[in-house]
């Protein structure tokens, strides 16, 4: 035995590729499911015409039974408060309040809320005295002071369809929900690439895959459009003031508490937005969102959850931006090892599939622009399918870099709304940020 | 029947109008499926002991075995033994999908009985193949809205027409292509129409297509046939889904054989372009309906078993075609119609080179279209026409048309297929074969270094024999046309102990030299069988040069 020793160069060549195989293999996999999963959810509302047309508001019919208090928080917004104001106010629905949440620093905004409450008895204001402000908190501030029967949050810039409240009164009576999401939907798809991304990316959440989460019983909800009734929003006592995505963690304190959600969305019924102004804001943006669903997860309230397959999916969901961006990086990575580096042919073959997978992605998000520019009456060029399919990548790279800069600012402590920063400075992107996806 | 929907799956869907909110969004009502039918469910497994018991007794002695069953068998015992996709190197004649399929069909067997790898016996693992298509076959007729009678018509002309019993008897890579088209039929036509349905007919799709490339002519009339059963809100995604499936397994093949330096033509090894060159450039057999041309033996080959299915649903497909405006049924059976359509013209190229196993892909589409038309007519005959108070008497006519019609076609029908069916349970065709595989494994000394010409069918018994893989037991067309064979073969004929001439190797030794060789250089030592099917095992002898051979070459 001792004489000849096993060649270690041999065997280590030998042992290496066997376990770069087995590696890569086991990496291969992994992405792969997890690639087949978020497409397999992503496509959750066309998967039968059924689905599909069960993912819409039912037609109101009976009347009314409700009355709404709707918060609109407000900050350094005077440009498109009014607007915003009168365009609720031409809801069709007869029983409502408009609660105008102001910041005792912002007397411009005052202002315009002050005057809008004169001229119609619907609309009141309420101040936010909080030193250092947010949403929650300005929301948690107006919550005493609701008198209808149901909560419902817009942002400032939002345009609201005059029938919404009718449909989601008749959602609420016809299926006895706690809470109802409306769609909410970034319309401007041809102002620059990864506002096609950013467009697209709302279209698949709202119009789809939110369905699917609130079939399972766990939803992260999204920032406006959203409807709780009032007793359920103040036994939960309200939102989440110290976390930066407030209303991804309502959405999973009410799942967890099995209040029931119903999400309904109609193209015309929308909430229509307008997507981040610079790329930098977009990335924002998504730090905020990725961080607090980081801080979601780490409160932990899904583990309340009673079904394992909810706190699989709510484990899931809340990775998610992470996942994505390792396998943003992975998946090319894994292509390239199995063109060049000499693995067995059945080895290069797994190391395809997560590839394979992304690749029906790619062609799925191209119909998926497709439908988008029909049901919104919008006219989708052929630059604009190139712009998608190219642009793909580089989004990728973009939310990795959203995902990364997340972990790291959430190690380091800071928690603060970054959009304080520069309040004053790019009012447009401040509000504009307020919208989880 | 002025409705432009066919009367199948697409039923008022519930997203036509803006349904009542129900508890939970997402909760559909599904039409009822098969499953939950008894009626279905008895007669499907009534015929499908019909079809296994026809098909499988006596499955190893008729009909004789052939070339093609043996080298597709021994290429699966070639993955079998981790040998790669071929024991000679495998040069993209086919791609590898179906033999790869029967090495996994027949992997217990194997190894719970190795002898038993041979073409004779392994034929038993196709009877799964068949019933799985028969199955399938009757659920796609259902789900294109057929009455349970003509899906069970169906059902029985696909496995119990004489024609059927014997080609789906035999290890061809088409009987389980057919499996997998079925297969992405039944999903193409699912009455749920998911979106995951019809991305899974794209894969089956593409698998079939992978089984035997000859399917993909039959695509375009799956697409039709998911076209019809899409919902206008959901269709764009279910076909290009379908579409980029097929598509994305499909490439799997060129990207297997780019992985291996393969894809194109380079000094010293296959390659995939080669393959497919060489297969579209093969010699056309003529024009099928040229009499003395080569398709047209082929084509009565095939009628001489049965006239009944490939007329019959030929004409068939015709008679749904041309009254495609009026009939619902015509319409529900476009995608088989049209698939009959389209192998029908391309097996009428004028220059065209048709195998004998073409026919076995368009059986299933024959048969639908057979029953679709009969139940067209059954229809026409008992209720076109027909208004509420009806007088008694002409009703009464028009169920002794409708009896007289099914006799007649029975009195047509029974006695031919009766005797078909009769000569598929009772003949044995393989005697000579067995006696030739029994004599070589017993009476040559020192099988382990004897050089045997052999044809594949025989192939594997000699290699359980004893004989070598390879340079022993020889596939006898390799002498000539693999280099890495000849090579082994300095002396040519003079490096061969025998040659098995059976009919197949009697039959190509005349574009063979070498074998040619071997024939002329050699005497009978035993010999099986009678007149042309006969088996001679034929010894080589250097100083006797026997003429006789040289006559029964052709």
């Amino acid at each position: 035995m001792s004489e000849r020793p096993p060649s270690r160069g041999d065997l280590g060549i030998w042992g290496d590729l066997l376990l770069t195989s087995v590696f890569i293999a086991a990496v291969s996999l992994a992405l792969f499911w997890m690639a087949a999963f978020t497409l397999w959810w992503q496509m959750h509302a066309w998967r039968t015409p059924e689905v599909l047309a069960s993912t819409r508001f039912g037609r109101p019919e009976g009347g009314e039974g409700l009355s709404f208090s709707l918060l609109l928080p407000a900050r350094h917004e005077q440009a498109v408060l009014d607007h915003t104001i009168q365009r609720l106010l031409q809801s069709r629905h007869t029983d409502f309040e408009i609660i105008v949440i102001v910041g005792h620093d912002d007397p411009e905004t005052t202002e315009v809320a002050c005057a809008a409450a004169d001229r119609d008895p619907r609309v009141r204001v309420v101040v936010d005295t909080h030193e250092k402000k947010n949403k929650p908190k300005a929301m948690n501030t107006a919550l005493p002071y609701c008198r209808g029967d149901v909560v419902g949050v817009f942002d400032a810039e939002d345009q609201v369809h005059p029938d919404l409240l009718a449909h989601v009164d008749h959602a609420f009576r016809a299926t006895g929900a706690d809470v109802v999401q409306g769609g909410v939907q970034l319309i401007n798809f041809h102002s620059s690439w990864y506002s096609l991304r950013n467009c697209l990316e709302y279209f698949f959440w709202f119009r789809s895959r939110l369905h699917l989460h609130a079939q399972k019983g766990f939803i992260p909800l999204g920032g406006n459009t959203v409807f709780v009734r009032t007793e359920v929003l103040r036994d939960a006592k309200g939102w989440d003031p110290d976390c930066l995505a407030e209303d991804c963690d309502l959405g999973v304190r009410l799942s967890s508490a099995g209040k029931r959600v119903v999400v309904a969305y109609d193209s015309d019924m929308v909430t229509r937005e307008e997507t981040p102004g610079s790329l930098v804001s977009l990335l924002k943006q998504r730090t905020r969102w990725n961080q607090g669903f980081l801080q979601v997860y780490r409160k932990g309230d899904w583990k309340r959850l009673p079904g394992f397959g909810q706190r699989l999916l709510a484990r899931y969901t809340l990775m998610t931006p992470f996942l994505q961006a390792a396998s943003g990086v992975l998946i090319p990575l894994n292509a390239a090892i199995a063109l060049f580096l000499d693995v067995p042919v059945g080895v290069a073959f797994v190391t395809f599939l997560p590839a394979v997978t992304a690749l029906v992605t790619f062609v799925f998000e191209v119909v998926g622009l497709h439908d988008f520019g029909r049901q919104y009456g919008l006219r989708v060029r052929p630059v604009h399918y190139l712009k998608l399919v190219v642009g793909g990548p580089f989004y990728q790279v973009l939310l990795a870099g959203a995902a990364i800069r997340a972990v790291w600012r959430e190690q380091r402590g800071r928690s603060d709304w970054e959009l304080t920063s520069h309040v004053g400075a790019h009012l447009t992107e401040v509000t504009r940020e307020d919208v989880p996806a | 029947m002025t409705s432009t929907l066919p009367a199948t799956a697409t039923a008022p869907a519930a997203a036509q109008t803006p349904p009542a909110r129900t508890d939970r969004p997402g909760r559909r009502t599904r039409p009822p499926g098969l499953r939950s039918s008894r009626s279905d469910q008895v007669l499907c497994g009534l015929l499908l002991v019909a079809v296994v018991a026809v098909q499988g007794w006596n499955i190893t002695h008729y009909p004789t075995l052939s070339d093609d069953e043996g080298t597709y068998l021994a290429q699966a015992w070639a993955v079998q033994q981790g040998e790669g996709l071929a024991h000679y190197t495998y040069w993209y004649d086919h791609p590898p999908l179906g033999w790869i399929q029967i090495a996994l069909l027949t992997w217990v067997p194997s190894l719970v009985s190795p002898e038993s790898m041979t073409v004779g016996p392994m034929r038993i693992a196709m009877l799964l193949v068949s019933a799985a298509s028969a199955v399938l076959l009757y659920v796609l007729a259902r789900r294109l809205a057929l009455p349970r009678w003509a899906a069970g018509l169906a059902m029985a002309l696909f496995g119990l027409s004489p024609l059927s019993v014997v080609l789906q008897r035999e290890i061809f890579l088409d009987n389980l292509a057919v499996m997998w088209t079925l297969l992405a039929f039944c999903l193409a036509a699912s009455p749920s129409r998911h979106l995951w349905h019809h991305f899974g007919a794209g894969i089956a799709a593409a698998t079939a297509v992978l089984t035997k490339e000859t399917m993909l002519v039959v695509l375009p009339a799956l697409l039709v046939t998911m076209w019809r059963h899409s919902h206008r809100d959901t269709r764009k995604f279910a076909l290009t889904g379908a579409i980029t499936a097929c598509a994305l397994i499909g490439v799997s093949y060129p990207l297997f054989a780019l992985l291996k330096g393969e894809l194109l033509p380079g000094g010293g090894h296959v390659s995939l372009w080669e393959g497919i060159t060489y297969q579209m450039s093969r010699p056309g057999s003529g024009f099928v309906l040229d009499e003395g041309s080569g398709s047209y033996g082929v084509l009565q080959s095939w009628l001489y078993y049965d006239r009944v299915l490939p007329l019959g649903g030929l004409a068939g497909a015709v008679l749904l075609l041309a009254v495609w405006r009026w009939s619902v049924t015509a319409r529900a059976l476009a995608g088989p119609a049209l698939a009959v359509g389209i192998l029908a013209l391309v097996a009428l190229r004028p220059s065209g080179y048709l195998p004998a196993m073409y026919i076995i892909q368009a059986l299933p589409f024959l048969a639908l279209v057979l029953a679709g038309a009969a139940a067209s007519v059954a229809h026409a005959v008992l209720r076109r026409g027909r208004r509420e108070g009806e007088r008694r008497y002409v009703t009464g006519i028009r169920v002794v048309a409708a009896a007289l019609l099914a006799a007649a076609a029975a009195v047509y029908v029974v006695p031919r297929w009766y005797d078909g069916d009769r000569t598929a349970v009772t003949a044995d065709a393989n005697a000579p074969y067995r006696g030739a595989a029994r004599w070589l494994a017993t009476e040559v000394e020192d099988r382990a270094d004897q050089r045997v010409l052999v044809d594949d069918a025989l192939w594997l018994d000699l290699v359980h024999a004893g004989y070598e893989p390879g340079p022993g037991a020889i596939w006898f067309y390799k002498a000539d046309l693999d280099p890495a064979v000849t090579e082994t073969m300095p002396r040519g004929w003079r490096d061969l102990d025998y040659v098995v001439a059976s009919p197949t190797v009697r039959r190509d030794a005349v574009d063979l030299p070498t074998v040619r060789d071997a024939l002329e250089h050699s005497r009978t030592v035993a010999s099986f069988g009678e007149g042309p099917a006969r088996i001679e095992i034929r010894q080589v002898t250097a100083d006797a040069a026997v003429g006789a051979s040289r006559g029964d070459a052709r």
